[in-house]
């Protein structure tokens, strides 16, 4: 059976690719390699039936594989979802081994618990954490063990760089070089200081002798592993810093490029889905007379949360589905309106008052700086739901037999994944094989498993393969939403317009939690609090979290005390960041790049905005044409603190992706509610951002700090709505204090 | 400043250990209307009734959508990508009217019988180096069969 399914589940190309390994995960179980050695610390024994079956193929250490024709492949423990990780992780590992790049090849690694990403869990579970350098092994087996426990293996939170690359791929590479390089020492009967390597080779000068890294391969896998292997400084980078060109792109461009939603199997049928379309609702009935009777059915489905109909093919599928007619149990949800929910979040901070609410930061005394004020400010700002949109519907593809299950998507936590597969079916997760493939858009959605759990469900009562895929209208209408929310500001100025005090409610925390704090601003008294305000919808993470919202709530009043203060947004906040040499050289930069005081047009305005996230630190100058009817951003400049960028041209698409998603938010992007249900279903009333609507982006790349690396998927986008609306305001005098702009009347 | 961190990470493990592994419910509803393969082959869709009565001018009818994105298949229909194949079988290569054929093509002195037809779609490059049919080798031999079915078929109406 094993083997029959492993001929089959092979990829049809020739060539290597991720399928084809995590495919051979799947029959490892019966070839086990025996290791020579004892390798203390070194896993290699137990990931080589999956990873380095081939012959002539070694596994160095986890994430390290050479071959008989020293090939170099890096195994990356992360996912890819266009974010182009899978290139700038393997530059930092095979630049620390000294790799040849055009040797280099990349699989992702399987779902296995040896390549749970720990330091993410230190840095959602405690962003803050300063220890001494000699309980790092402590502190970080710890995180761990509590990673391992969660089933992180999680792609997010703008993380891979900064966490895996700077933690894990580079002490990797660095790790296999000095492994290679004590083989080669052993072998040549030469000191290892005499050695040195170069573009996949061991060189020993002295006697001009060299070889390949592969005829030390096995050799290098007996010896221990180096517990501090010497890191590269970056004078001696050679792929690190370079605009290496990211290997996904030929496969993505030319369509052999496999995501989730293409997992194709012998015998495999088709589901679609409804779920009910109050979350939280269960299907009481249906009627499928019609649906019976349609072509291609081969299941109708009532799963109790969804319906799901399966057929020969998709389209039979849907078809069918759109047949059915259900009732749907009564929630508490159903009398939900959006007005209702801004008013209920309304009344809850009227409630909250100046005192009540959870404290998340407070220095000085708010009332007394507030109180005796020379000028005082107040306002509230509101924004809506959001969809994630990711252009690849959510789907999945199940198989369940013989007590065994494999599962084929695209998630952002492979691990999370096969462990809910699991226990959706009661097994071992042993007993589940999770193959990822491409995600075609993440941003936060794919860390649900929803998708996961509802095909496992599926495939379980069909006893055949089955590929689930939501339509458009159940991937808009049964998202995990970013948040609405609501946040109310006071702030202080003195008589010399300075910012003295600085007081926030808002409604939600989700994560991270300094998302609305302002601790590189220089206010002496703040205060900052939030409410929980439960409804019925699902939050999840999208794209920058909760800096998303607050990025816009916390650079709009800014912009606001400036204009109060008589003073120009820029000059303000160069006030509020004296004295933080790295965070003004951002500012000071768009500012340069903007031009920011050469005039513009008569209805043309300039905005900045100035938000610090996930490690790196961003300013914006948006240039707006107010002439027309509707706003029509013209410019985006960015300027960004990374501390170094291992790859600036993918750094810089992560900022230009970070506006076109942020721009759709800003200009369009809003998921609303009515009678419980969400109301949008499709791209005509959820638009995205098109192509002529695209503002020219400009990015520059301060390398602030190469050994504090910050993230690069998310912190382009904050910025971005309060450059455009602090632009607006410019322009136009009109304040827009809430999103999105296709709700503003500019007329 | 103070920042105060809730206890997130007890939370998580313990929702965690709440969703256990107690198996998800089982349907409340399942209607079986067909066990897969009982009735309907896996990999070819049932044909629509009626459109087409002989089974292998239908299949070639089906598997000529890969060529209609280059190819006509219909009497006087304009040249586009590459020429009009309607009654191309028995005409002389390289002699559609008014299409731009490679040299390679328009000079191999091939007459186009159901035979070359099948070797050419076979691997056009190798049977006529030089051609400029980017598309088009069909390594599955009833599928070629098909083709050339229909588009006789096709012509003889």
């Amino acid at each position: 059976m094993a083997d029959k399914q492993i001929s089959k589940t092979a990829p049809k190309k020739g060539k290597w690719t991720r399928r084809a390994f995590i495919g051979a995960g799947v029959v490892a179980g019966g070839a086990l390699v025996v290791g020579v050695a004892v390798r203390p610390g070194n896993p290699i024994d137990r990931l080589s039936p999956m990873l380095a079956k081939g012959d002539g193929e070694q596994l160095i250490n986890a994430w390290v594989k050479i071959d008989a024709d020293n090939i170099v492949t890096a195994i990356i423990p992360h996912v890819e979802m266009g974010q182009g990780i899978f290139t700038s992780l393997a530059q930092m590992l095979a630049d620390e081994l000294d790799a040849d790049w055009s040797k280099v090849k990349i699989l992702e690694a399987p779902a296995d618990a040896k390549y749970v990403s720990h330091d993410i869990g230190r840095e959602f579970l405690a962003p803050s954490l300063e220890v001494p350098a000699i309980l790092e092994p402590t502190v970080g087996g710890t995180f761990l063990q509590l990673a391992t426990a969660m089933n992180l293996q999680i792609t997010g939170g703008s993380f891979s760089i900064r966490g895996t690359g700077q933690r894990a791929m580079r002490v990797a590479g660095a790790a296999a070089k000095e492994m290679l390089l004590a083989a080669a020492a052993e072998e040549w009967n030469v000191p290892a200081g005499e050695l040195r390597a170069e573009n996949s080779m061991i060189l020993h000068d002295k006697s001009s002798k060299s070889a390949p890294f592969a005829d030390f391969a096995a050799a290098a896998a007996e010896q221990g592993l180096p517990n501090k292997p010497k890191l590269k400084s970056p004078k001696d980078y050679k792929l690190m810093g370079k605009a290496i060109a990211r290997t996904d792109i030929p496969e993505k461009s030319n369509g052999t490029a496999l995501f989730g939603i293409d997992a194709d199997l012998p015998g495999m049928k088709y589901a679609a889905v409804k779920a009910a379309p109050v979350v939280g609702a269960t299907v009481e009935s249906m009627n499928a007379d019609t649906a019976k009777t349609m072509p291609g059915v081969l299941q109708i489905l009532n799963m109790g949360n969804f319906i799901a109909v399966v057929a020969d093919g998709y389209w039979q599928a849907e078809q069918a589905l759109g047949t059915i007619e259900a009732k749907y149990s009564k929630t508490e949800g159903d009398t939900l309106d959006q007005d209702a929910l801004f008013k209920r979040y309304a009344t809850m901070l009227d409630e909250a008052g100046d005192k009540d609410g959870d404290v998340e930061t407070e220095e000085g005394d708010v009332g007394e700086a507030f109180a005796s004020a020379a000028t005082k400010v107040e306002a509230e700002y509101k924004v809506p739901f959001l969809a994630h949109a990711t252009m690849e519907p959510m789907n999945c593809t199940a198989w369940v037999r013989d007590g065994k299950c494999d599962v084929w998507s695209g998630h952002q936590a492979p691990l999370m994944a096969r462990k809910a597969a699991a226990d959706t079916l009661g097994i071992d997760m042993d007993d589940v094989t999770y193959h990822n493939a491409y995600l075609g858009g993440g941003f936060g959605r794919r860390s649900e498993n929803d998708a996961i759990i509802m095909a496992t469900r599926i495939a379980k009562a069909a006893k055949y393969p089955v590929k689930m895929i939501w339509s458009r209208e159940e991937d808009t209408m049964q998202d995990h939403y970013r948040p609405s929310a609501t946040s109310r500001f006071q702030g202080g100025l003195d008589k010399d317009g300075k910012a003295v005090s600085w007081s926030n409610i808002h409604t939600h925390l989700f994560d991270p939690q300094e998302a609305p704090t302002v601790p590189y601003y220089n206010i002496a008294n703040h205060k900052i609090r939030k409410i929980d305000v439960p409804t019925h919808l699902r939050f999840g993470p999208w794209r920058s979290v909760d800096h998303s919202q607050h990025g816009f709530f916390i650079e709009s009043f800014v912009d606001e005390m400036a204009h109060a203060a008589g003073k120009d947004g820029y000059a303000f906040r160069r006030e509020l960041l004296a004295g933080s040499a790295r965070h003004l050289a951002v500012l000071d930069k768009a500012a340069e790049m903007s031009g920011w005081d050469k005039p513009l047009p008569e209805g043309h305005g300039r905005g900045i905005a100035f938000v610090p996230s996930f490690g790196t630190i961003i300013a914006e100058v948006a240039e707006v044409d107010m002439t027309g009817k509707k706003p029509k951003v013209k410019k985006i400049f960015v300027a960004a603190d990374p501390g170094f960028a291992v790859n600036p041209d993918g750094f810089a698409a992560q900022m230009e992706s970070s506006i076109a998603y942020g721009l759709t938010a800003t200009l369009f992007g809003e998921i609303s509610v009515k009678d419980g249900a969400v109301q949008q279903s499709n791209f005509h009333d959820y638009p995205i951002l098109r192509i002529n609507e695209m503002p020219d982006v400009a990015v520059e790349i301060i390398n602030g700090d190469h050994k504090r690396l910050g993230g690069a998927g998310e912190p382009g986008l904050p910025p971005l709505a309060p450059a455009v609306t602090n632009a607006i305001f410019a322009a136009t005098g009109n304040r827009v204090r809430e999103l999105p702009l296709s709700k503003v009347d500019f007329a | 400043m103070k920042v105060v961190f809730r206890a997130s990470a007890l939370v998580l493990v313990t929702t965690l250990a709440a969703c256990g592994s107690d198996p998800a419910p089982e349907p409340t509803e399942q209607i079986v209307v067909r066990e897969p393969g009982a009735d309907v082959s896996d990999d070819a869709a049932p044909e629509p009734a009626g459109e087409a009565t002989d089974s292998l001018v239908a299949a070639g009818k089906s598997a000529f959508n890969t060529c209609i994105a280059c190819h006509v298949l219909e009497k006087g229909g304009a040249n586009r990508i590459g020429p009009n194949l309607y009654g191309i079988i028995g005409q002389a290569a390289g002699s559609a009217d008014g299409f731009k054929y490679s040299d390679a093509m328009a000079s191999s002195g091939i007459t186009w019988t159901k035979e070359e037809l099948d070797s050419y779609l076979a691997n056009p490059a190798a049977k006529v180096p030089g051609t400029t049919m980017m598309a088009g080798a069909i390594s599955d031999g009833s599928r070629r069969e098909a083709i050339i079915a229909y588009i006789e078929d096709a012509s003889a109406n």
